[in-house]
């Protein structure tokens, strides 16, 4: 009874969707006509201007790593250091993100990785509900 | 259409102000540039005022209650780093117009302190939870693209912070006058690999002003120290399917670059100079591919090779460039433009490129995962 009333958890940055089971997914969306996908829904294509509504999908949860940087220095109060990474989904889409468990010194461009949903840190909200965040780790397997 | 000529440019040393207003500022730019061409606020048709920040304050009629209400237009500017060039731009558009024989460009700023950000988001504080919105995070990033696409070392990019630190050895209105040898650069705080604190540019206030006349008005002052605009491009983000996932500076600075090269008829094998947009030590590199000063894939050799250091094939960012003389965001466009206009006239003392023909000032402006590039190529004047 008490887990009824406890507020849902909300997505930690705009492109997560949760679902009834509380399973998270990142959103994508398609053009029907020139296939270009974003991460943001928006009145025509930004690609090719085409007003077909774009489709919505959910992205591919594996990708590489396109680029990365370690963040040694970030605003007071950030921990650090982290790898900051823009990865390439294996469905065209890409996304920024922190790439987790992986021995810096391996990061390089090319290297698989996997989606991974989180508590964000932690956060809640005002009315006290956890947030769903991501993060990327090295995909399992895969030598460093 | 009128052919547009530089007659005034100058700038205030790039530093702190922390008892005086960016409005104040760039008045005193613009009386400054108006001094230079020899003529007075009364004279000029228009203005357009540059400001990433302070913009929306009406700065353009704030600079005009410092220096004389004439009651001609203002335009406010906000356009990211790339404000600047956006005003400039402007007026030349206003000068090829026919409307006008004479319009100030300026630009200022009072930057805010601190790491600069991308912009904000619902949610908890993104930062570290989905990977880096920090300025020199972004940069870092695009700097490894290239790195891994072509093994680009971080001792190239600490290059281009001990070259244009050395360049403002020369200039006496940079922030910075200091050498940083390569160990000081690599050794220096690290803030995102490969960029460490020495390789970010400096955050100041600062302020610059350009006087721009119509040929016929050119005439009339004279010649001798009139620089002519032959190319004057702006462009914003064509379609990248990594918008607004990460900064690319490349498709905009080439968009913008190909279209003034075509404007002026001229090609990057024909300057004498460039001023371009480094912000970080990174961007340098991946704007001479951009810029055409070499081939894709080249920049690292080409810093190596001395050919962008006053003296080489190809200077680049004599003045000291965003690195060591630092960026006071709206007003840098400008200001770009207007060490172009002293190289050109050869008026640049001691780090002044001999016989500098053609010039080339580029900038970048960058909010919140779209950008802006201006481009503009000047010409020496016709007699000197």
């Amino acid at each position: 009874m008490s887990a009824s009333h406890m507020p849902s958890p909300r997505p930690a940055t705009g492109f997560i969707r949760i679902g009834k089971d509380l399973q998270a997914w990142i959103a994508g969306y398609r053009c029907p006509d020139c296939g270009a996908v974003a991460l943001q829904m928006t009145l025509a294509c930004r690609h090719c201007s085409s007003r077909k509504p774009l489709q919505e999908f959910r992205a591919a949860e594996r990708g590489s790593i396109y680029s990365w940087t370690v963040v040694e220095r970030s605003y007071p109060g950030i921990p650090v250091p982290f790898v900051s990474v823009i990865v390439d989904l294996d469905d065209g889409l890409s996304l920024k993100g922190t790439l987790r468990g992986a021995d810096r010194d391996s990061v390089r461009a090319g290297m698989p990785v996997s989606l991974a949903f989180d508590d964000a840190g932690g956060a809640v909200d005002a009315d006290g509900a956890a947030y769903i965040g991501y993060h990327f780790t090295p995909l399992a397997g895969e030598k460093s | 259409m009128s052919d547009v000529f530089v007659v005034g440019a100058d700038l205030i040393r790039f530093g702190r102000y922390p008892d005086r207003t960016p409005f104040q500022l760039g008045a005193e730019a613009t009386l400054l540039a108006l001094d230079d061409a020899g003529l007075g606020i009364r004279d000029a048709g228009a203005i357009y005022a540059a400001s990433t920040f302070n913009a929306a304050s009406m700065m353009a009629q704030q600079i005009l209650m410092q220096i004389g209400q004439t009651g001609i237009p203002c335009v406010n500017v906000s356009n990211a780093c790339a404000s600047g060039a956006t005003a400039f731009r402007e007026a030349v558009i206003a000068i090829k117009s026919g409307m006008y024989d004479v319009v100030v460009a300026v630009g200022a700023e009072k930057n805010p302190s601190g790491m600069l950000a991308s912009g904000k988001s619902e949610g908890p504080p993104p930062e570290g939870l989905f990977g880096s919105g920090t300025m020199p995070a972004l940069f870092a990033e695009a700097g490894m693209v290239h790195s891994s696409a072509y093994g680009t070392t971080i001792e190239q990019f600490a290059k281009v912070s001990v070259k244009n630190h050395h360049h403002s050895t020369m200039n006496p209105k940079a922030m910075y006058q200091r050498e940083t040898p390569l160990e000081e650069v690599l050794s220096s705080e690290m803030i995102a690999w490969p960029l460490t604190k020495l390789m970010c540019s400096v955050n100041v206030d600062g302020a610059a002003a350009a006087v721009l006349v119509s040929e016929r008005k050119a005439r009339e002052l004279g010649l001798g120290r009139a620089v002519r605009v032959l190319g004057s491009a702006l462009a914003s983000d064509p379609w990248d399917a990594r918008n607004g996932v990460m900064m690319n500076v490349n498709p905009v600075t080439r968009l913008a670059a190909a279209s003034a090269y075509e404007m002026a008829g001229v090609g990057p094998g024909d300057l004498d100079l460039v001023e371009l947009h480094d912000c970080f030590a990174t961007a340098e590199l991946l704007h001479y591919e951009n810029l055409g000063l070499c081939s894709d894939g080249e920049a690292g050799a080409l810093i190596d090779s001395g050919a962008t250091a006053l003296g080489g094939r190809i200077p680049v960012n004599v003045s000291g460039g965003l690195l060591s003389k630092g960026h006071p965001i709206g007003a840098t466009g400008i200001a770009n433009i207007v060490e172009v206009v002293q190289q050109l006239r050869g008026e640049a003392g001691r780090r002044q490129v001999q016989g500098a023909r053609l010039g080339l000032a580029h900038v970048l402006g960058f909010g919140v995962g779209v950008g802006a590039a201006g481009v503009h190529i000047l010409e020496k004047p016709s007699r000197s």
